[in-house]
């Protein structure tokens, strides 16, 4: 799974539109396993645009069905009948699309873009507006999906989630990749150690420098972790310790600074 | 199947599944059978009655025989002093202002034939106004030809602006556009609703000629058939046209709510259209009938009065046909470059005039 992040903006929409050939790029190529992406590749794409996406006063199953014969789908009734079954919207199948709970419009919108077993999944803010459990569900099948071998690539501003979800994550600002890669790799090893002793005594490791000092503990740099963790026995009783990694949204502000 | 087969297919299918399409097309199945059967129903209720005036003795005995002879033709006849009666008798002639019915004109000359067969000549009819008994009836004929026209056209051309709309403003249009082509949807859209339009015009014509037909209000004749053939080809070719135009009035604005200022100088001209359409049915050979024959915009409504009419000679039919022909060739890849550039603008409604910018640029 990977996480495509930036400040509101920064051209992810249109990064996702030129991805699925929905908008044309000024400049630059989109290539799919190595090869230029041209329409019949683009038909094995699934894609779910922010909100919505689907016809409000068509019925979930024709709907769903017309979804995969655009794509190509050779029985497009009976894909639409697993997905329906598969994202628990059988009672629903005959229902409009606007007479639905957004949760189940967001699963609707799901199968839609799922409906056609694509090789490549491309949602644009796909958690937006959900509520924690529609968060799991969504995640739920997300991962699942993903477990088969195909890539999911979203966008979205809930770095936690991203973090959570993500194997990989790409920042972007301006329309420019400012940082891409696993996030073990963004996050790296900042060799900064945080360390806090019982009382909170004052005190120093050699040859380290002292990055922060508060209630929280203290974070020192530049010393191996052993030391530190000797300094701090000899200090008092060590109650935290541990390696100091930015989260994703400290990489994020700082990126995007 | 074909992307645009699939997209005609579902435009076919959701359209005529919807409820306003089934009532209105309820309405106007009613419509046609009170056009067709009230009128008869009143007119065979009684035995009709008319009014005979005389100015000579020998008009008073013919009119007198019609009398006795009225029953027989399931009629009424009076003479009357009024110089307002259906007709006046006088010197072996029919006067009357307009032509009168043919019941009457039928009876009185086989009571003006019953006096001396051989001796007597037919009555003559003269009307004040130039005699063409089809002239009215062809007339109506032509009015419900531009009225349906008028409706067809205005609705579905309405409806491929609002389908557009509503893709854009629920963004389905970002996922249709990641499988199929603009074009291709745009050509679907307008080919569906085009056959749904289509096909409701053959089953209203047919569904109106049955009744006519079944209760005999309206003789079924060739003229008949040909004006009903005309108003489908011209619901084609003025379709096609207007279809192409409502399109981009659509793929300009982001919002249903603001769709009907945009197709307004569109439904204007429609409008217009419709009422040129009464100048041509009242003189079919005029001005204003022979140029409008040539402006795409008018011709779909104001030309097939006239050939109902008659008044059209071959070459200005093919020619107006030619031009309109022409005219869709060159809008509809304009509209669909427009509706191309523009119906991913789906924050505000976008001018015109950097529509057709931005569709230069592609």
């Amino acid at each position: 799974m990977f996480g495509f992040v930036g400040p509101n903006g920064a051209g992810k929409t249109t990064t996702m539109r030129i991805v699925l050939g929905v908008l044309s790029a000024d400049r630059g190529a989109v290539r799919w396993h190595g090869k230029p992406v041209e329409s019949a590749m683009r038909r094995r794409f699934g894609y779910m645009p922010e909100e919505r996406g689907l016809y409000p006063k068509m019925r979930v199953r024709p709907q769903l069905t017309y979804m995969a014969a655009l794509h190509g789908v050779k029985d497009p009734e009976g894909a639409a009948d697993r997905w329906i079954e598969r994202l628990g919207l059988s009672e629903r199948a005959g229902d409009r699309v606007e007479e639905l709970s957004l949760g189940n419009q967001q699963r609707v919108q799901l199968a839609a873009a799922l409906v056609h077993e694509p090789e490549l999944l491309v949602l644009d803010e796909p958690f937006s507006g959900l509520d924690p459990v529609g968060v799991d569900v969504l995640s739920g099948v997300l991962s699942e999906y993903a477990a088969t071998g195909v890539p999911v690539v979203f966008s979205s501003h809930q770095l936690e989630l991203v973090e959570r979800l993500c194997e990989a994550v790409a920042i972007i600002k301006d329309g420019r990749l400012v940082a891409s890669g696993t996030v073990e790799h963004l996050r790296g090893d900042s060799g900064a150690v945080r360390v806090k002793v019982e009382g909170d005594p004052v005190f120093d490791v050699p040859g380290a420098q002292v990055l922060d000092r508060g209630p929280r503990g203290t974070v020192f740099e530049g010393a191996d972790p052993d030391a530190v963790l000797d300094a701090a026995r000899a200090a008092g009783r060590v109650t935290y310790f541990a390696l100091e990694r930015p989260t994703l949204t400290e990489l994020f502000r700082e990126a995007v600074k | 199947m074909s992307p645009v087969r699939l997209v005609a297919r579902r435009e076919v299918t959701e359209r005529s599944r919807e409820r306003s399409f089934m009532i209105s097309t309820g309405i106007t199945l009613l419509i046609i059978v009170a056009v067709v059967v009230v009128p008869g129903l009143l007119g065979v209720g009684d035995p009709s009655t008319y009014t005979v005036r005389v100015t000579d003795d020998a008009s008073r005995a013919v009119a007198e025989r019609a009398v006795a002879l009225a029953d027989s033709f399931d009629a009424q006849v009076e003479i009357v002093a009024d110089p307002d009666a259906d007709v006046t008798l006088s010197g072996g002639e029919i006067r009357a202002e307009e032509e009168p019915d043919d019941e009457l004109v039928n009876l009185l000359q086989v009571a003006n034939q019953e006096f001396d067969p051989n001796a007597r000549p037919p009555l003559r009819l003269v009307t004040a106004e130039s005699a063409d008994p089809e002239r009215d009836a062809m007339a109506g004929v032509a009015f419900f030809a531009i009225l349906v026209l008028y409706g067809q056209l205005l609705t579905y051309g309405f409806w491929v602006a609002s389908g557009v709309v509503e893709e854009k403003s629920s963004r389905v249009i970002e996922v249709l556009l990641a499988t199929i082509k603009p074009k291709d949807l745009l050509a679907g859209k307008i080919l569906g609703l085009g056959l749904l339009g289509f096909g409701q015009l053959v089953m209203l014509s047919v569904f109106g000629l049955a009744v006519a037909g079944a209760t005999g209000t309206v003789d079924i004749d060739g003229d008949l058939l040909v004006a009903c053939a005309l108003a489908l080809g011209w619901f084609v070719l003025g379709y096609a046209f207007y279809a192409a135009a409502f399109a981009v009035a659509g793929a300009l604005v982001p919002r249903q709510e603001e769709l009907q200022s945009s197709t307004s100088p569109l439904t204007m001209v429609i409008l217009v259209s419709f009422f040129v359409g009464f100048v041509v049915i009242n003189d079919p050979d005029g001005t204003v009938a022979q140029v409008t024959a040539f402006i795409p915009t008018t011709a779909p409504i104001t030309m097939p009065p006239r050939i109902i009419l008659g008044e059209a000679a071959a070459w200005e039919i093919a020619a107006s046909i030619g031009v309109m022909l022409a005219a869709t060739a060159l809008l509809i890849p304009l509209a669909a470059r427009i509706y191309s550039a523009v119906v991913l603008r789906t924050g505000s409604t976008v001018k015109l005039s950097e529509a057709l910018r931005l569709a230069s640029k592609q």
